[in-house]
């Protein structure tokens, strides 16, 4: 199937240089070599062959700046490298925020690290950084801000608009759990228009993972996604020992799939109960927490930590897991088994909770890759696209399992999709605990000091919230050279303008709760 | 005691009453509130398997004056910009109908501050006072979501006190008079509950919830929306004023909840005034069940509700009463 595709893009893109990849080194199955005048053709075919992107970043070379585009798909996997050199003084480049509306974003993230302007971008202010910045922070040598671009990033000012009743959700709000702030546009209680504000909780994590080591910079990711932390854990292990070529014994790939399930079913737990609340139902919250808890114990056993976990290494575990884990992963399974009932009594099929939530916050399946959305906000549509089946990691290709899909992409089918991916996670966990093999937890010879080859990898694995991916870039030295995070709730939230606009607050509040955002992985 | 009976003598028997009464209602509003906080979160507590307050005190019961304690010592912030007037004199407002609606009912067949025979009328109209502090809060406070929750609570309080007219319409008609006394008397034959009112009384607790701003109708502090709502602003005292009303006005509606449709103080064994209560609190218990299990209702899920069901299934009781009364 997707040689028939890449078959298909050579064809089409003629005067395009396109190099196939080794997809099981490099994480992508096409690289795609770009001038400047045609990326914004490129992206339009991608566009129409109903392409999404997944990712838009920029490397800085010293002698000359590199954006790189990653295309995928949802229906199957086939990731393209888009690659186009800038000069780095006043380095310029075509938009293609028209095409996907994703890029609006990522272009303005791009344009604040490294200072590169998209030409014909129409908002290119501010987006993680703040006034008083001097330096593009991400580019090698020190570049400094001109007072024009100052001037251009500084321009959204919703305060000093004259016209219209703008209300600022967050950034200390009930509802945006976190310091997530959306300047709103309202006419009584309608919203007319919706701007996500982000970056009050913006830590720099891709300027520190070129600052120290590969092992120096393990305690990051988990502090990104905090209620997801073993899946990013994991999404950076995995990306680093594809980067290396290291083999990962095969009780630790199970091991693996086993946290990070109970680390995904204890993420869905805790946003059911946010979820609710921000509904104003406010005890299911506590119910939920009562059993994140168990799963927080279960996992200090091993770990060590109960929040930002560390448990994996680079070619295996931090240590392995013993009979009282074992155990008290089979009594979980039970006891949560006992409870999805009463949350249905409670909530699912609370009158009061279904009308909030039925027929509210849809997202056609049709508008999804303008987005690039993933995980639960995407399968809500109906396409069924889950990282653990189209990109298996871990031990993920031998437990069975399938993907729970809506029908319309409300808030009702992304709560649904979540309790049945609890569901889902319990019967993994389950398969896998039976099958764990014995053996090394750890692969042996893996040096202290990591110094991966020269090249470019790129990993994605399913986070609780979606696709997470990771962009390497080596050196060959003991540091990465440029490590760009995809994350899955940023183009989750790229949706939010779109779905809040004519909505009722309360039913805009509610959207923004069902996206099951964390701020501190958008922000990172 | 000659001087005693001297000095009643002079300044008159009802006035002393009336003084006496008023600190009796006084007692009995912060009373009340200090009992329905420590209840509520013991409530909470228990629904959520929590264990609530329990440190002040045995089973925490000094916890609610600790807690007005500080909200006593705390400084009271009146913020920049706001319209001063307005702002301060919202919390005292929201205070006197609540005061007020305490004097005509009868705690026991004795016990009754004053028996007017427009009683019921007294309470509705002074109750119809607090949605205008609310909104003078609202708009005084110069916050955007102080105002919209101002308005939401006009638009709610409107849209829902005509079915709790109406549904206490029907009992009226049935006992003749406007007097909470005679209405309770009446029912020695039987508790209005029973007969034949069931519906007017479904909907005039519904109607009830949405008059005391409680979950699932509490959309004018709708906390995920609007941060706390028309007293986002207010702070210490002024807004354990706010905090005070709310909790009395949950009392006076399971109060008249009581007296029309479950027999006030009447009941067998106990005095009737431990009657009354045990029935006013059970109310306040469900109130109180409500908010800690149900989500809230969206704004015009609100207004459709009251509109399109509320007022028709209302209306429809009435003209029934009305008929059957009649034949």
């Amino acid at each position: 199937m997707v040689k028939k595709t890449i078959e298909d893009i050579k064809n089409t893109l003629k005067n395009v240089d396109v190099s196939e990849t080794s997809y099981v080194e490099r994480g992508y199955h096409l690289a795609i070599e770009a001038q400047k005048e045609n990326v914004a053709a490129i992206a339009e075919f991608f566009d129409k062959k109903g392409f999404y992107l997944a990712d838009l970043c920029c490397v800085d070379y010293v002698d000359y700046l590199e954006l790189v585009y990653f295309f995928n798909n949802h229906r199957e996997l086939c990731r393209v490298k888009v690659a186009f050199k800038v000069e780095p003084e006043k380095p310029a480049a075509p938009t293609i925020s028209h095409i996907y509306t994703i890029a609006h974003w990522y272009e303005r993230e791009i344009h604040e690290f490294f200072g590169v302007y998209f030409e014909g971008h129409p908002h290119l202010v501010y987006l993680f950084l703040h006034d008083g910045i001097d330096c593009y922070p991400l580019r090698r040598n020190k570049v400094p801000v001109t007072e024009d671009d100052k001037k251009l990033l500084n321009s959204f000012k919703p305060e000093e608009y004259e016209d219209g009743f703008f209300v600022n959700l967050g950034p200390q709000h009930p509802s945006t759990h976190g310091v997530l702030r959306v300047v709103v546009d309202m006419d009584g209680e309608y919203i007319m228009s919706a701007e996500p504000v982000l970056g009050y909780l913006h830590r720099m994590h891709e300027k520190m993972a070129e600052n120290r080591s590969y092992l120096q910079f393990l305690p990051n990711p988990p502090r990104m996604d905090y209620l997801g932390a073993l899946n990013f854990n994991l999404g950076h292990v995995t990306a680093v020992e594809k980067l290396c070529n290291i083999e990962v014994p095969e009780r630790a790939q199970y091991i693996r799939t086993i946290t990070a399930e109970l680390n995904r079913i204890s993420s869905h737990l805790l946003w059911v109960g946010a979820f609710v609340a921000d509904l104003g139902g406010l005890t299911p919250f506590l119910y939920t927490f009562d059993d994140r808890e168990n799963i927080l114990d279960i996992l200090e056993g091993i770990t060590g930590s109960r929040l930002t976990y560390c448990y994996f290494r680079f070619g295996g575990l931090y240590n392995d897991v013993d009979d009282t884990f074992i155990d008290a992963t089979k009594q979980f399974i039970k006891r949560l088994r006992g409870r999805f009932g009463m949350y249905e009594q409670l909530v699912t099929k609370n009158v009061i909770f279904i009308n909030r939530v039925k027929g509210i916050g849809v997202l056609e399946p049709g508008r999804t890759p303008k987005y690039g959305c993933s995980g639960p906000v995407i399968r809500s549509t109906g396409i069924p696209f889950d990282i653990r089946k189209v990109e298996p990691y871990a031990a993920y290709d031998k437990v069975g399992f399938d993907i729970p899909v809506g029908t319309s992409g409300d808030n009702m089918d992304r709560y649904m999709i979540r309790i049945r991916e609890m569901e889902i996670s319990l019967n993994i966990i389950e398969e896998a605990v039976a099958k764990l093999p014995s053996g090394p937890f750890k692969a042996e010879k893996v040096p202290k000091k990591l110094k991966p080859p020269k090249g470019d990898v790129y990993h994605t694995i399913e986070s609780p919230r979606g696709e997470l991916g990771v962009y390497i870039v080596s050196d060959e030295s003991d540091t990465p050279y440029r490590m760009r995070w995809r994350v899955p709730s940023y183009s989750n939230l790229m949706t939010f303008p779109y779905i809040a606009k004519g909505t009722l607050i309360a039913d805009a509040i509610a959207t923004l709760g069902s996206y099951d955002l964390v701020i501190p992985e958008i922000d990172r | 005691m000659c001087e005693l009976t001297n000095i009643i003598n002079i300044i008159g028997k009802e006035t002393v009453r009336a003084i006496i009464g008023l600190i009796g209602v006084l007692i009995i509003v912060v009373g009340n509130a200090l009992v329905l906080t420590w209840v509520e979160r013991k409530i909470s507590g228990h629904i959520q398997r929590r264990i609530g307050p329990k440190e002040v005190g045995p089973f925490g019961l000094i916890q609610p004056i600790a807690d007005s304690l500080k909200l006593l010592g705390k400084e009271l912030i009146t913020p920049t910009n706001v319209e001063r007037p307005l702002y301060y004199l919202a919390p005292t407002l929201i205070f006197i109908p609540v005061l007020v609606s305490f004097i005509v009912i009868p705690f026991d067949s004795y016990l009754q501050v004053k028996d007017i025979n427009v009683g019921i009328l007294v309470i509705l109209a002074f109750s119809s006072l607090s949605v205008l502090s609310i909104l003078l809060a609202g708009w005084g406070s110069n916050n955007k979501y102080s105002l919209i929750g101002a308005l939401r609570s006009v638009a709610q309080n409107i849209a829902y006190e005509i079915p709790l007219l109406l549904s206490i319409l029907p009992v009226i008609f049935m006992t003749n008079s406007l007097s909470l006394k005679d209405i309770v008397e009446v029912q020695r034959e039987g508790w209005f509950i029973w007969k034949w009112q069931f519906f007017a009384f479904l909907i005039y607790f519904i109607a009830g919830v949405a008059e005391t701003n409680r979950t699932p109708f509490d959309l004018p502090e709708a906390e995920s929306e609007l941060v706390a709502g028309f007293h986002t602003e207010y702070s210490g005292m002024r807004f354990a004023l706010f905090f005070l009303a709310e909790y009395t006005n949950i009392m006076i509606i399971s109060a008249i909840a009581t007296v029309f449709f479950l027999g006030g103080y009447l009941g067998p064994f106990f005095p009737g005034i431990v009657w009354f209560f045990i029935k006013t609190y059970f109310l306040v218990f469900v109130i109180m069940w409500f908010r800690w299990t149900f989500p809230r209702v969206r704004f015009d899920q609100l207004l459709n509700f009251s509109w399109k069901i509320l007022i028709p299934v209302a209306f429809m009781n009435l003209i029934v009463t009305g008929g059957l009364l009649k034949l």
